[in-house]
């Protein structure tokens, strides 16, 4: 599933959850960090059941199996940078596949201290 | 007759000595407005407003960037909190404590709640402290004021992400009137027990930087790591603002150390000269350092170098030339990159934004180099690094000890940590019910 994905179904949870409960999300965390995610499913859950939100607990499942699914690279990206499948000769260059590598490398750089 | 003349010379010159020795104030007091040195006051004034800037919005930003964007808005908050708290503290207790005579290990309490910070219109009078008697006491109080909040502003980036707000500043209020109104006695009033052995401390080397990072080590070891330290990456929000807090720094730092001078003068210069050279020095050292081990240099080693240069500098400032000054960053810079890295896998301690490893570290090494080439050319004194070394673990213990103490205080009083489900949502939303936005 696509990030961009992920996240419209964050957006619209946080929205059902401040109408209805009053409780404050964070979207694009929600969307990124699967502890919060399952925390705030928790919560949208018990509301749900507790005040009869049919909608709330639709959203939550619908967040959950969003969360469980893999992340996806944009297809078009993805298509256009993979030689075989590019439209045209492209020269992938190291610097590029570091690009797309970017976000795992930073994982690492974060774990055990910022610097 | 041309040897008695001599005599008659050296007598007058020792007498004219023992009479000014006689005559140098030894308590705060009413003196004509017009004894008053105006670029002095100004320059103060100055360096006061550029200090206060380091903290607000400067360590507010340098921070804020680094945490995790769900406790952004907390750790500013936690910024904002410390310095308005730290004022009332000061303006109540803490520059007594701090700047008055007392005796060795404790001011008086002639200047609780700014009490005798006269400015009298009609009588010609205005108080000044026999620490700076060309400026006004209120001026140098504030300009010290700053120096307080910036210390307990410092201890921040050790906490974040899973200490309780209300714990926080339960703990660094006490610490504040505790710990650091003490040290700042001791190195830096004229009776003070450390200054009268001769530590030199120009700007904070020791009061402020070892001091605030031996206590944030203390509180991230006592504190405990933050959940899933070591385990998950905790990506920095925005080091954009990083470099923004980081820039305002530098510049703000030219009113730390520049202004510890307490004058408009060629000391001053070479104080401001001496901190731009360090801080350049430190920049590069960090970035070299981290280029060859890394591969890499990257904007948050860039920004940390700086800071080690200056942090080492301080106690320095006054003292060194301008040589000296690129050794002191460039060492720096390369010491406080392992005291970041290497020596935070040592230590096993989630100190989170490297509170030790860059203004502790930077500082233990500041306050040792300047009794290494502090010059009398300079400023008529020289250093010792045996006495420094003294000076500094002084610090180390009187800080460590009672940052324990007074975190075991808060945990039996309030608590320390959050829950585990506010840590998860992030202390935005669960300490302030506030978020960034998307």
């Amino acid at each position: 599933m696509l990030p961009s994905e992920k996240i419209a179904i964050a957006a619209h949870l946080h929205v059902l959850l401040r109408r209805k409960t009053g409780r404050v999300t964070d979207t694009e965390w929600m969307a990124c960090n699967a502890e919060y995610a399952t925390e705030i499913v928790g919560f949208a859950r018990a509301r749900a059941k507790e005040d009869g939100h049919a909608d709330l607990a639709d959203w939550a499942d619908k967040l959950e199996v969003a969360m469980a699914a893999p992340n996806a690279k944009r297809p078009g990206l993805a298509r256009y940078l993979n030689p075989e499948t590019a439209p045209h000769p492209v020269m992938v260059t190291p610097t590029v596949t570091v690009g797309l590598n970017a976000g795992k490398a930073s994982e690492h750089r974060y774990i055990s201290g910022i610097r | 007759m041309h040897r008695n003349g001599h005599r008659w010379l050296l007598a007058a010159v020792l007498c004219s000595s023992l009479s000014a020795w006689a005559q140098a104030p030894t308590h705060p007091m009413l003196v004509a407005q017009d004894s008053l040195n105006a670029a002095d006051t100004a320059w103060m004034m100055t360096s006061t407003a550029l200090v206060l800037l380091m903290t607000l919005p400067g360590i507010a930003l340098f921070y804020g960037g680094m945490v995790r964007r769900i406790s952004v808005l907390n750790t500013m908050a936690s910024v904002v909190a410390v310095a308005a708290l730290i004022s009332l503290l000061w303006f109540a207790l803490g520059y007594s404590l701090a700047f008055t005579p007392g005796n060795g290990w404790l001011g008086g309490s002639e200047r609780l709640w700014f009490s005798g910070l006269d400015y009298l219109k009609e009588a010609g009078k205005v108080a000044v402290s026999h620490a700076a008697p060309n400026v006004p006491e209120s001026v140098y109080a504030m300009f010290q004021l700053t120096f307080a909040v910036i210390t307990g502003a410092l201890i921040v980036g050790a906490l974040v992400e899973r200490m309780r707000f209300s714990a926080m500043l339960w703990f660094i209020s006490l610490w504040s009137v505790l710990v650091y109104a003490p040290i700042a006695h001791w190195v830096w009033e004229p009776g003070g027990w450390l200054n009268q052995m001769g530590v030199l401390d120009f700007a904070g080397g020791s009061v402020v930087h070892i001091n605030a990072g031996v206590t944030g080590l203390v509180c991230a070891w006592y504190l405990g790591p933050r959940r899933g330290y070591g385990r998950m990456p905790f990506e920095p929000f925005n080091l954009g603002l990083t470099m923004a807090g980081a820039g305002l720094l530098w510049v703000g730092w030219f009113g730390f150390n520049a202004g510890s001078a307490v004058a408009a003068d060629g000391r001053a210069g070479l104080a401001m000269a001496v901190t731009h050279i360090a801080a350049s020095a430190g920049a590069v050292s960090w970035m070299l350092g981290e280029w060859i081990v890394r591969k890499r240099p990257s904007l948050l080693g860039l920004c940390s170098g700086l800071v080690a240069g200056l942090v080492a500098i301080t106690p320095a400032a006054g003292f060194v030339t301008p040589g000296s000054a690129v050794l002191f960053g460039a060492v720096a810079g390369l010491v406080c990159y392992w005291g970041a890295t290497g020596l935070k896998r040592l230590l096993k301690t989630d100190d989170s934004l490297d509170v030790f490893g860059v203004h502790g570290v930077g500082g233990i090494l500041g306050s040792l180099m300047t009794g290494l080439f502090a010059n009398k050319a300079v400023s008529g004194v020289s250093g010792n690094v045996l006495t420094q070394l003294m000076g500094v673990g002084v610090v180390v213990a009187y800080s460590a000890v009672m940052s324990l103490l007074l975190m075991w205080v808060t945990k039996m009083i309030i608590g320390l940590r959050v829950d585990e489900q506010s840590e998860i949502v992030g202390l935005d939303i669960s300490q302030h019910r506030e978020h960034m936005g998307n």
